[in-house]
């Protein structure tokens, strides 16, 4: 009792006064634990206070002579004391170190971790040092607010209050999920389902999900997702653990967050400018073809402000500059309400567009942000303006393949010449034959880049991605025009109506660039709708268009090439390989400069030269693909189809201009932008991603400054890559793995250039979407996942057939719907059952009752607020009926399971065939033993397993021998749920059958050799919940009998004999008073422990074990107790040596 | 994961199975002290501490014997494994049973954590078990043995072939049973006893 010192003391309640030796057994066992700890930690401290002498010996020798603890509480203490120092030191250095990554979500929370948890106390303890909480080594109910356990022995769980002292006891899965949801979760569907008093029922429902998602905890953090501002709600759909409860509250705080996060993001933005994000390209198709996607205009704006700057050679006059500008001001101004549109860029853009990406980034680290931005939402507002061609393609791909196939194929490339610029100038005829190019600055010495430029400009070799000064160089009076962007996108939009119209295959690759597939219009002539086409393009927009005419779209693309500016070719089957002869390879797709470059040392120019290498060697130098594309295009070889979708292979974004950082903070805030844009664009693909890489462009070591202002210039290319067993998108978790991504780069953040994020692995995040976040929803999908778990239930493979608390006793048997009792696994079974919710009348008002309040609100719901009125009503029933079977809605249930017994159970499609033929013979009964294994059997309820089961009301629809085949638990269950006139008959038609050595242990209808007690003789006194016995035992005249069954509430329902025992030697000298005893009470004692061996028996010895012992204790004091122990004792070592082949050797 | 996904959970529970049943047994020997305890060294396996054999050949036989029997775990015929310990006479004196019981017709999957964590009672129990023990006689040894429902037909299988009918002497009487552990988490029932000879036969 000394050690209870320094728990708090203050802490007895009424409860321990009242069972003194009941809090004293749990003290002990609680003790045993904390000494446990603390015979460690003294140890530690030990030493430390060892080392600490040595060290301060020297110079303070009191220190090392410091007087010993004046007593144990005191000492305890000054522990305790220390190690809240230590904590508290801890926290702050970590708070300090991992500023971002720990938000203080469990501010408020101190956890006492008791006993063996996983993950370990010390994992949790660095949680709360990570998010703000406390961590107790020593538990105290002051401090503590939370008790942290996996597992707890009986006589904690028994004595729950003196042990948590009336804390919530929750298991370490609610820290976890916590964590992993970055927010404090209730506790209560984490609390231990071993608890008895808080509804265990429903609880246990939830724990036990949350159980067996535990193997995963970490995985499914990772996949938890955040939701975010745009499609909050469909994101909380790829939360894999949520629990129903849990749902509205999710959405709004996150909600907040995201906000938070936005403004910080924009305020970065704005204030740094080497923050700016020129994210380029995000998506690469199955070619290597990155995909376009863009970025938020407010990145657009430091892109400006970046060009702004006169330019590099000049610092000092740049800022004057940069604040004199007044379209900057207006950008900015812009800006905010530009940026939403962020989120609509599709990552799914074209494959042409990247490719003029990369011809861009010849030799350049960038490209103008706005057009991609431009571009990016193109897709998507084409998206939305030609939805149905897009499905459309689908169904038709199997006739483009035919006509493919038949060489007959006609495509037509359909390319707007040089877009950007004639868009711009069609207002303007008196250019038209004047160079123009179009850039974000006009400043002839800057080195921003022109985007376009027009054919007269071109013959000057102005080229796209040339700095303006050089262009400027080149022609000195080049007419320099900024985007304008409305124009642009009204005039795609005309281009893709007149297409659409003469054409039902569309495949847009840009804005200004599309395939058509025209194998199968009426038009007889491509040539002649192509010039249409045109004619109507020029009408229309003022602009001209090309277009090439081919068999396939590589070689459709090669004609536009020929036929620019403002014509059209058609490159017939026959004259392919003419012009691909002397066609430079660099004119392929997917040739590159490197691949160029590499082709050029094996003297290879063209495509005709290209012709001559065979396949194999240019797989060898290659690689697979590569070589086989080689090899392909050069003979005009295209497979792809006019409208085949090409699928995402990675998502990502790249920054790699504008990226200087002063110190480790800017870096970090720009990565944490960065997983948000690509987590941005993940979602608007509708994917998550497993793998998810950093690259780095740092800058070399004897590199100068970059010639484009903020460039990335001369840099080696690092990367590092993670792969997570769970795709996600979220947000956070891309945010972790960036930051543990980054850190192992060992880099100095001053001299990094560019940084992309990509993620690959992708898979549809519509696949992990499961909707399971409230009790409706849980009870819909109920239904689909039975119709998988049918199967294996209808081949009797039914795990839960072999223990008490089967399905069949659960579901068909008890049959009162909402029967979350016994054991875990069969609440949920049941619970998935239930594709409706239940009846009202099946609700046991007491599960109700008891249900937490949010839990009770979402149910009334679903019952449309009939449940309080039923519940209020119920109030007056349950208090009489003790239990719920005999009540009249027993009786309804029982009534229900007649009517069902009119349908005929029809055996499920078995694949066993052996199992199916016995299944058919034996149709007309309802269960089918299967010979194959001795304690399994197969039980036929396939067309019943909704809720309320069919239960044979008469004995010509039970057959005996599968009667007899039935585990005795089962079928002493089986035989209760009869209605008690058809007991008698059952019986006795069981007794025809030809005896078997088991029957009558098994039917739970054992003939005691005692005549006396018949009146219990004929039925199970362990079946049910609670087992009939307590109620029997319950109105008994004798005390010992009155207290059995009380114990055994006390004990925590846990419905095992031992427990029960453990609690009567509480009460035991009580129980010495009690002089009368009855014959029969002896013989229903001795009944009750018999049926318990037969139970028990074949799987749980040691249960029978301890009871015995007990017994044996107790028979040393009490006359009742011998009796009883003596007159057991030989079926009991009978049962032993049936089962084991031995004795029960009890010692005490 | 795709590994796991692929098995029965008959061969699943099999698998963990002969896992817990190398390390229990290897725990049963050193609880014993047939050897001495430098013999182990102490390695943690479900998160709990046990004691493993550092001798290559006593590891060995306790691997292969447990390994060898996996086949017949996954088909349910093995229903006891003994770890038997006799005297100098070949007298057993003390058996540890590991009682098993497989369900084989368990379909759905198994949660290998609810597993683990009975699994564990066992290997914690074990290790507080000594006093159940009686003390062995210099000179001792031990062996394990399989009991199975029905004896694998010889030649029909590799494994099987390795198997060969145990000459263990019997006790005349029906041993006195202590139990140590038992556990049902489906599919799989454990249990864990020592059987002993019953007192007028330890006397002999």
């Amino acid at each position: 009792m000394s050690l209870d010192s320094f728990r708090s003391s203050s802490a007895p309640n009424s409860k321990r006064t009242l069972s003194f030796s009941n809090s004293a057994s749990s003290i002990r066992s609680n003790d045993n634990n904390s000494a446990n700890n603390k015979r460690k930690k003294m140890k530690t401290t030990a030493t430390n206070q060892k080392t600490l002498g040595v060290a301060w010996g020297s110079n303070s020798s009191s220190s090392s002579r410091k007087p010993p603890f004046s007593d144990f509480g005191s000492y305890m203490t000054e522990k305790n004391r220390k190690l809240h120092n230590q904590f508290n030191a801890e926290a702050s250095t970590s708070s300090f170190s991992a500023s971002t990554s720990g938000k203080p979500i469990f501010a408020g929370v101190s956890i006492f971790v008791d006993g063996f948890t996983v993950p370990s106390s010390q994992e949790l303890r660095g949680y709360m040092l990570k998010y703000g909480g406390r961590f107790e080594n020593y538990f105290s109910r002051h401090r503590v607010t939370h008790i942290i356990c996996t597992n707890l022995p009986d006589s904690k769980v028994k004595n729950l209050r003196a042990f948590s002292a009336g804390l919530p006891v929750v298991k370490p899965t609610w820290i976890l999920d916590s964590v992993a949801s970055n927010r404090l979760l209730t506790w209560v569907p984490y609390q231990l389902e071993q608890l008895p008093n808080n509804q265990p029922k429903l609880s246990a429902f939830f724990s036990l999900r949350n159980s067996k998602m535990s193997e995963d905890t970490f995985t499914n953090a990772l996949c938890q997702v955040e939701p975010d501002i745009e499609d909050s709600s469909a994101r909380v759909g790829n939360s894999k653990d949520r629990y129903s409860s849990d749902v509205a509250k999710v959405v709004e705080p996150s909600w907040q967050i995201t906000i938070e996060a936005d403004d910080v993001v924009s305020e970065n933005t704005d204030a740094i400018m080497m923050e700016e994000q020129l994210t380029s390209v995000g998506v690469k198709c199955d070619e290597e073809d990155p995909v376009g996607g863009s970025n938020d205009a407010a990145k657009d704006v430091m892109n400006f402000q970046g060009e702004l700057k006169p330019n590099n050679e000049e610092p000092s006059t740049s800022v004057t500059s940069l604040c004199s500008n007044d379209q900057n001001v207006n950008e900015i101004a812009s800006s905010s309400s530009t940026r939403p549109s962020k989120q609509c860029h599709s990552t799914l853009s074209d494959p042409n567009f990247v490719e003029n990406y990369f011809k861009l980034k010849f030799g350049i680290c960038n490209v103008q942000s706005s057009r991609l931005h431009f571009i990016g939402t193109w897709r998507n507002r084409y998206r939305k303006r030609f939805p149905i061609p897009s499905t459309g393609f689908d169904n038709e791909i199997s006739n483009i393949n035919a006509s493919t196939v038949s060489g007959n194929a006609v495509v037509i490339h359909v390319d707007m010449d040089c877009f950007f610029v004639s868009v711009v100038i069609r207002n303007h005829p008196e250019l038209l034959d004047k160079p123009v190019a179009v850039c974000h600055s006009n400043n002839s010495k800057g080195t921003a880049e022109i985007s376009s430029a027009n054919y007269p400009a071109r013959s000057y070799g102005i080229r796209a991605g040339m700095f303006v000064r050089d262009a400027k160089a080149l022609c000195p009076h080049l007419v320099i025009f900024p985007y304008n962007f409305e124009a642009y996108e009204e005039v795609a939009d005309q281009f893709y109506s007149i297409l659409h119209r003469c054409c039902n295959k569309v495949q847009a690759v840009s804005c200004d660039e599309a395939f058509l597939d025209v194998t199968h219009s009426k038009v007889e002539d491509p040539e002649l709708l192509a010039s249409s086409i045109r004619k109507e393009i020029y009408e229309t927009t003022g602009c001209t268009a090309s277009a090439g005419i081919a068999g396939n779209m590589l070689m459709a693309r090669i004609a536009t090439r020929t036929a620019k500016p403002d014509g059209q070719y058609h490159i017939t089957p026959e004259r392919v390989e003419d012009h691909l002869s002397q066609l430079p390879i660099n004119a392929l797709p997917g040739v590159g400069h490197v691949l160029q470059e590499k082709l050029k040392t094996q003297n290879v120019h063209t495509c005709g030269q290209l012709m001559m290498i065979s396949k194999v060697s240019l797989q060898k130098d290659y690689g697979m693909k590569t070589g086989e594309m080689l090899w392909n295009y050069s003979r005009g070889i295209d497979n792809r189809l006019v409208g085949d979708f090409q699928e995402c292979k990675s998502i990502g974004a790249d920054v790699n201009w504008g990226v200087r950082f002063k110190d480790m903070k800017d870096c970090e805030k720009f990565l944490t932008s960065l997983c948000k844009e690509v987590s941005l664009r993940l979602q608007s693909c509708g994917m998550q991603g497993r793998t998810f890489s950093l690259k780095i462009k740092k800058k070399r070591k004897d590199a100068d400054e970059p010639a484009k202002f903020m460039g990335c210039g001369d840099c080696e290319n690092l990367s590092h890559s993670v792969t997570i067993p769970l795709a996600t998108d979220n947000v956070e978790v891309l945010q972790r793995i960036v930051k543990q991504l980054f850190g192992n780069f060992y880099i100095d953040v001053k001299e990094i250039r560019g940084i992309g994020m990509h993620v690959s692995r992708l898979e549809s995040s519509e696949t992990s979407k499961q909707e399971k976040y409230n009790l409706k929803s849980w009870f819909t999908s109920g239904s689909a996942s039975m119709e998988k778990q049918k199967h294996p239930i209808g081949n009797g493979h039914d795990k839960q057939n072999m223990d008490g608390t089967s399905v069949l006793e659960s579901s068909a048997l008890q049959g009162s719907s909402v029967q979350m009792d016994n054991n875990i696994q069969d609440n949920q079974a049941s619970a998935d059952r239930i594709s409706t919710p239940p009846p009202l009348c099946h609700l046991d008002a007491e599960v109700i009752r008891n249900l937490p309040p949010e839990v009770f609100s979402e149910l009334n719901e679903i019952y449309g607020g009939k449940l309080v009125d039923y519940i209020a009503k119920g109030e007056g029933i349950s208090e009489s009926s003790s239990s719920l079977r005999n009540s009249l809605l027993e009786q309804e249930a029982i009534n229900k399971k007649e009517e069902l017994l009119d349908v005929e159970p029809i055996p499920q499609k078995n694949p066993l065939t052996k199992i199916e033929a016995m299944q058919n013979e034996a149709e007309g009964g309802e269960a089918v033993p299967d010979s194959g294994s001795g304690p399994s059997f197969n039980v036929t309820r396939n067309s019943s397993f909704e809720k309320d089961d069919l239960l044979p009301s008469s004995l010509s629809q039970v057959d005996g021998s599968v009667l007899r085949e039935l585990p005795e638990d089962l079928k002493a269950v089986i035989v209760q749920q009869l209605p008690a006139h058809r007991r008698q008959e059952i019986c006795s038609n069981v007794a025809l059958v030809p005896p078997n050595e088991n029957l009558q242990v098994a039917l739970g209808v054992k003939n005691s050799e005692n005549p006396g007690s018949t009146h219990v003789l004929n039925e199970s006194l362990w079946a049910g919940n609670p087992p009939k016995w307590v109620e029997k035992f319950k109105i008994s005249s004798c005390l010992i009998l009155k207290k059995l069954a009380e114990m055994y509430y006390k004990s925590g329902l846990t419905s095992t004999l031992s427990s029960v025992l453990y609690q009567i030697i509480s009460e035991f000298h009580q129980l010495n008073l009690a002089h009368q005893i009855s014959d029969d009470s002896v013989n229903i004692t001795c009944e009750l422990l018999k049926q318990y061996i037969k139970v028990k028996i074949g799987k749980d010895i040691e249960e029978i074990y301890i009871c015995f012992r007990l017994l044996k204790r107790f028979a040393a004091k009490s006359h009742f107790f011998l009796q009883v122990y003596n007159g057991v004792f030989p079926y009991l070592q009978e049962a032993v040596d049936d089962n084991y082949g031995g004795s029960l050797l009890i010692t005490r | 994961m795709e590994r796991r996904e692929n098995q029965t959970p008959q061969g699943q529970i099999a698998r963990v199975l002969v896992e817990f049943l190398e390390v229990a047994i290897a725990s049963v020997v050193f609880l014993k002290g047939v050897y001495p305890s430098g013999a182990f060294e102490r390695r943690r396996y479900m998160n709990v501490v046990v004691q493993r054999a550092c001798h290559p050949q006593l590891r060995y036989y306790i691997h292969a014997t447990i390994s060898g029997l996996l086949p017949f775990i996954q088909k349910g015929m093995v229903e006891r494994v003994a770890v038997i310990f006799f005297n100098a006479n070949d007298v057993p004196l003390e058996k540890f049973v590991f009682m098993l019981g497989v369900n084989l017709s368990y379909g759905s999957t198994v949660e290998e954590v609810d597993l683990q964590f009975s699994l564990r009672s066992f290997l914690s129990k074990l290790s507080i078990s000594e006093s159940l023990t009686k003390k062995l006689p210099p000179d001792s040894r031990w062996e394990i043995t399989a009991y199975f429902r029905s004896l694998p037909e010889a030649g029909t299988s590799k494994e099987a072939n390795l198997w060969i009918p145990s000459d263990t002497k019997q006790w005349q009487q029906p041993p006195l049973i202590t139990p140590i552990k038992s556990m049902n988490c489906e599919p799989l029932c454990l249990q864990l006893y020592l059987e002993h000879p019953c007192l007028s036969e330890s006397l002999l």
